[in-house]
């Protein structure tokens, strides 16, 4: 569950301004997750993602009197996210540099829950591939709205395009899963 | 078309997006496309999904371990060596000596600390011997104490919270701004003040840091005991001591010397240096500071005779003197020395 706003704020201050490493702890625990899982979306490796999202958290350490003016700390980790995985990537590409638009992106429909009534495995797999066809840019959006829950300003900023791109982007996804939809119930 | 524009209203909706007339549109297509209904509850159901996706909190207890000890060096703190006051380089800041609010934390270890902290681009530096009073560009005025050295960022004023970075110690009186806090960083301690005159004192090389209210109200951290924060009322006196980590907080009394009151550890800042039944061990250091002298005491006795004394504009030579009329003792002074035996 992403912590609430308020309690980010909390341990911002007691994080810069006590360097608290309990707090520091708190932070990590609460970001890692998501960090790690954009992360991977891009790296498509475990050991990449991993050292992608914990260079990401000590990063917000070491600046973390900089933390204090920062609004969202959620997405301006995430912004040096993108940041750190690209560089990522561009370390094995030193002819051309990779952009967000080049490269295959890998997000997963998850799959632990058990009170799902619509949707079968089968199905699940089928949506699943549709989303796997989608541009790169537009994968990752689908996967911060839905899975991050963030909004379409704050993906806009991750990702570093405009909030209408974000919103057309999103819709070509949700567009993609309806015909999936569409073929599987006969629907209109 | 209708179709696409139901798909696009649904996205909105899924993202929390739309706006109360989107939703509206987007019923009213419902209700003549019933088939829609589908889409959007498969939709809710894909999107419910990611509640799913936490990872368990052993796990997260590992990889967080893992991390700290990949950079186990960005956590540990190594305490400030001992710096002495005169071995500052000194940046020119001309101002009046005035002492405000003693802080009495050795910030100087800032400087050659180990964590990493933004710069901050302006120093205040008041060498041995000197004091100076500047403002700040929020209105609050200092008084910089004798080898002490505040320093702050340029935009310091701008940011939510004000913050400065002590070593030495200095006496603020605050601008009050209810809404923008003011820190005073020094090594080991951090004082946090709405609006309000104290005093703090931590100079590098010596075992405690101390805090007096006199106006106002603060609240005092120690830096590595996060947890533990205390407030202070005025003419009260907080001190912490390094070596044995202990915290005393202590009511504030006036010395009375001759016929007058003074207040021992703010009086600098009105230049005059009080002192009350205190060893000339334990004198020693504000001695040297306040003169911009190295005093060395040759034998042991000495050491323990004690003292109770004001000094306003004495030379050194003059309060030496003023000193051996209560006490047997005689001395040799050269230009940056005094010998005592």
């Amino acid at each position: 569950m992403p912590k609430s706003l308020p309690d980010l704020d909390d341990l911002k201050t007691h994080i810069a301004l006590y360097d608290s490493e309990s707090a520091y702890q708190q932070l990590f625990k609460c970001l890692f997750p998501s960090l790690y899982r954009f992360c991977f979306c891009i790296l498509k490796s475990r050991e990449l993602a991993e050292e992608a999202a914990s260079d990401v958290m000590i990063t917000l350490w070491r600046n973390r009197l900089k933390m204090l003016e920062i609004n969202n700390i959620k997405v301006y980790a995430l912004v040096i996210a993108r940041n750190v995985s690209l560089n990522i990537l561009n370390r094995n590409h030193k002819e051309e540099l990779v952009s967000l638009d080049d490269i295959r992106i890998e997000i997963l429909l998850d799959a632990h829950n058990p009170e799902q009534l619509l949707i079968n495995d089968e199905l699940k797999k089928k949506l699943e591939m549709a989303t796997q066809s989608l541009p790169s840019k537009c994968k990752l959006v689908f996967k911060l709205i839905k899975e991050d829950g963030l909004s379409y300003k704050e993906t806009a900023t991750i990702l570093n395009i405009s909030v209408k791109t974000v919103d057309a982007h999103l819709v070509t996804a949700v567009k993609k899963l309806s015909t999936i939809l569409k073929a599987e119930f006969n629907l209109m | 078309m209708d179709k696409s524009l139901i798909i696009a209203l649904l996205s909105k909706k899924m993202a929390a997006e739309a706006t109360q007339e989107e939703l509206e549109q987007l019923r009213l297509l419902i209700e003549k496309y019933p088939d829609a209904i589908y889409y959007e509850e498969f939709l809710q159901e894909l999107w419910e999904n990611n509640s799913g996706s936490q990872a368990p909190q052993s796990d997260l207890d590992q990889i967080y371990a893992l991390h700290r000890n990949k950079y186990k060096a960005d956590f540990t703190f190594h305490p400030a060596e001992e710096i002495h006051a005169g071995r500052y380089s000194y940046l020119h800041v001309s101002g009046v000596l005035l002492g405000l609010v003693v802080v009495a934390l050795l910030c100087f270890g800032l400087w050659q600390h180990h964590k990493q902290l933004p710069t901050h681009d302006t120093h205040i530096v008041a060498g041995k011997g000197i004091r100076k009073k500047v403002v700040l560009p929020d209105g609050t005025l200092v008084w910089l104490n004798a080898g002490s050295k505040l320093s702050y960022d340029t935009g310091f004023n701008q940011q939510k919270i004000r913050q400065v970075f002590l070593t030495g110690e200095a006496f603020f009186d605050v601008s009050h701004r209810k809404s923008q806090p003011f820190i005073v960083h020094t090594e080991k301690i951090s004082v946090k003040v709405l609006g309000t005159a104290f005093n703090i004192q931590a100079y590098p090389g010596e075992n405690k840091s101390e805090a007096t209210l006199i106006r106002g109200s603060i609240e005092l951290s120690v830096n590595d005991q996060s947890g533990q924060k205390v407030i202070l009322n005025p003419s009260e006196k907080f001190a912490f001591s390094t070596e044995k980590k202990t915290m005393v907080i202590n009511h504030v009394e006036p010395v009375k010397i001759g016929n007058d009151e003074y207040i021992e550890e703010t009086s600098w800042k009105d230049n005059q240096l009080v002192f009350q039944d205190e060893t000339l061990e334990e004198l020693k250091p504000r001695l040297e500071r306040w003169f911009n002298i190295r005093i060395s005491i040759r034998s042991d006795q000495p050491k323990h005779y004690r003292f109770t004394g004001v000094f306003k504009n004495e030379t050194i030579n003059e309060a030496l003197e003023a000193m051996q009329l209560i006490k047997p003792f005689t001395f040799k002074l050269t230009r940056y020395d005094v010998i005592i035996y």
